[in-house]
């Protein structure tokens, strides 16, 4: 992850944020920055997305990946797995793909949790909230 | 050749081979008691008002969301069809346990978050007022009826094959046992229905998971351990019997091709993230942490279920070829057999009738409670959407329950007749389904959310082109089983291409760039509903029951504080 100052920089918008060094919620007025998936406007949508699509590209190889190269390479892909049995290609496709998935998303979830703590951001639980 | 293959023409008299098919007292007993616990359950955590009817209060933590979301999910097509399609066809049902499970995480990184803060109940909902639109809201709500309709098919299909080995041929008006295990069926779910449909419903969904996936393992574990094949993880045990099946299990695209498994896989996968039931668990939820964290459960435990799958696949192939008859070839499995290889594999282990029957409450439990929450949805966008919103504007409360009871029993009346002769095993007919749901709702859920300048135009062409692209392989590969005299597919090279199981690979993107386009050729939406989207993508928390609305109207007359009632 870059910098705040990087961050900065690149944004077409202004969002208060560009002269502090500190990425906090509370100086950033999102009603008024744009939604863009491909043209974040605040530093912590850059920053959200930054994560978004590494993960994305992750999902992206183990999802179409496997199926792919077994297509290109049957035979490399074919081949039995010492121990447990299975041909390559099925464990990739049965266990390796849903258990990908199943990884980034805890990955991810902790990643945004982090990121709620960068920008200062407590979410109500509970029987907190009024 | 592909479809052709996976809709192997069964005639109306579906017979499992292999499955004992009478009268069981016990496994009778199981089911009917298992739905009655059901009942019992919702009738405890009952609810008085709609808010809490439609979003359980707003209350659910994480791991009780979770397994909601793995209750809503598991239907007949994970309980039944995939171990189905696994068994039949190999690496290709394969597409089917990764479209289904990895598509969660698109649900996560893009729209559980943002849904929850968009607060709103149902997809006619959300499609309604981010596009301010009457029009848009009447088309979502009858593709939601339409995704009703055809995802129940298959239930139906599910529901009657795994009857016929509780209840046996009860011989309705002359029908087959199957047909007749079909109206038997759906009469209960409806009834059910009634019933079940001003009761409890999450708390209700996180016991209904807790019995279905206990069901499933135990079933696999009993089948595993006594006939030998696996002792504490049957999950990964059962690679070493893949060598000794038929070559049509594991070899790649010996049943189906390349691009086929893809264009399955791409459609289960969209249509996922568009299944209007999928994403209305998020509005259950106190906060957005909440939404992403029960994403992470609800993921987990079905991975528990569809790790397993083809584990029983392999159990019940091997099973079969030693007790029935060859699994592949001109006398192989049938769809029918296949359809039931879950219950038809502890039968064959031998196991008692009890046991077998608890199986297949498993299965018959699974198809009802996703039938019923299909049914509730469909019936609210006809009474609630298209007749109050559209038709009726001063429609009296008894006019819209009337109106609602009605589409409940149109579609049960709809979805029997279909299912008497199914047109494809259960997984296929409900891929129809997320075909749909990708093609017409996926692109609005993700460009409404994460494109402000989406509008009202783009959105009401973009859904009617979904829905004609959606509509061009089922007309030319799906309708013609229900015509007679007619064979489909009727253009066997636009079967090839876009196949009615995976069209959404060809509909999505287009759906996409024709909402894109005719946003930008027309006028930008209002502040107002640009704010909206703003508001789902602030990082600022909101106040457990707020929604986006009510936010980014208080925003615009007091600049700096959001509400915070």
């Amino acid at each position: 992850m870059s910098s705040d100052s990087d961050a900065a920089t690149d944004g077409g918008h202004a969002t208060g944020t560009s002269a502090t060094t500190t990425a906090d919620a509370a100086t950033t007025d999102y009603l008024d920055a744009e939604v863009n998936l491909l043209s974040p406007s605040t530093p912590f949508m850059r920053d959200h997305l930054r994560i978004i699509w590494t993960g994305f590209a992750i999902w992206f190889v183990a999802v179409f990946g496997p199926v792919t190269l077994t297509a290109i390479a049957p035979g490399p892909m074919t081949t039995q797995m010492p121990l447990i049995g299975f041909p390559l290609h099925y464990f990739l496709m049965a266990i390796g793909a849903p258990t990908t998935g199943l990884l980034l998303s805890y990955w991810y979830v902790r990643k945004r949790d982090a990121l709620d703590e960068k920008y200062g951001i407590e979410h109500p639980t509970g029987g907190e909230a009024e | 050749m592909t479809v052709e293959s996976l809709s192997l023409l069964q005639s109306s008299g579906l017979l499992p081979e292999g499955l004992n098919v009478s009268f069981k007292l016990l496994p009778a007993i199981l089911v009917l008691s298992m739905l009655g616990l059901f009942l019992v359950i919702g009738f405890v955590f009952r609810v008085a008002d709609a808010e809490d009817m439609w979003v359980a209060g707003r209350s659910i933590g994480n791991l009780e969301n979770g397994a909601a979301i793995g209750a809503n999910w598991m239907s007949a097509a994970s309980y039944l069809g995939m171990a189905a399609l696994i068994a039949l066809s190999g690496v290709y049902g394969l597409a089917f346990v990764v479209g289904w499970t990895t598509a969660f995480f698109i649900v996560l990184i893009f729209m559980a978050a943002q849904m929850r803060r968009f607060g709103k109940y149902t997809a006619p909902d959300f499609v309604g007022d981010r596009f301010n639109s009457d029009a848009a809201r009447a088309i979502a709500a009858i593709t939601t009826f339409l995704i009703g309709f055809v995802y129940a098919i298959g239930q139906a299909r599910g529901m009657a094959l795994v009857g016929l080995y509780v209840f046996g041929d009860i011989g309705l008006l002359g029908l087959t046992g199957y047909q007749s295990m079909v109206v038997f069926m759906m009469t209960i779910t409806v009834g059910y229905l009634t019933l079940s449909g001003m009761l409890g419903a999450t708390k209700n969904q996180a016991v209904q998971y807790t019995i279905l996936i206990a069901a499933f393992l135990i079933g696999l574990y009993v089948v595993g351990f006594s006939q030998g094949y696996s002792t504490v993880l049957p999950q990964v045990e059962y690679g070493q019997l893949i060598g000794e099946l038929g070559s049509e299990f594991s070899e790649p695209f010996a049943n189906e091709s390349y691009y086929l498994w893809i264009a399955t896989c791409f459609s289960l996968i969209v249509g996922t993230a568009g299944l209007p039931h999928v994403l209305v668990r998020f509005y259950t939820v106190e906060s957005e942490r909440t939404a992403r964290w029960s994403t992470v459960w609800g993921l987990f435990f079905i991975c528990l279920l569809y790790w397993s799958a083809p584990a029983f696949a392999a159990f019940g192939s091997d099973l079969y070829a030693q007790e029935v008859g060859p699994v592949y070839g001109a006398n192989g499995m049938d769809s029918a057999a296949a359809d039931v290889i879950v219950v038809l594999a502890t039968q064959l282990a031998g196991l008692p009738q009890w046991f077998v029957g608890f199986v297949a409450a498993g299965g018959i439990a699974a198809a009802i409670a996703t039938v019923a929450g299909l049914f509730i949805a469909g019936s609210s966008a006809i009474s609630h959407d298209i007749y109050t919103n559209i038709i009726n504007p001063d429609a009296t409360q008894r006019q819209q329950v009337l109106v609602g009871r009605l589409s409940i029993i149109l579609l049960g009346v709809i979805t029997t007749l279909a299912a008497l002769d199914p047109a494809a095993p259960i997984a296929a007919l409900v891929s129809y389904a997320f075909s749909l749901a990708g093609s017409v709702l996926f692109p609005m859920f993700f460009l409404g959310l994460w494109w402000e300048n989406t509008n009202r135009e783009g959105a009401i062409t973009g859904m009617l082109t979904g829905l004609v692209l959606w509509s061009i392989p089922m007309i030319n590969e799906v309708v013609p089983n229900y015509l007679g005299g007619v064979e489909g597919p009727l253009v066997a090279g636009l079967a090839q291409w876009m196949p009615a199981i995976g069209s959404a690979l060809i509909a999505t993107p287009i759906v996409f760039a024709v909402t894109i386009g005719v946003s930008l050729l027309t006028d930008e939406p209002d502040l107002q509903t640009k704010m909206l989207v703003r508001q789902c993508h602030s990082p600022e928390p909101m106040h457990e029951t707020t929604a986006a609305e009510a936010v980014a109207s208080s925003e615009r007359t007091d600049s700096g504080t959001p509400a915070d009632d």
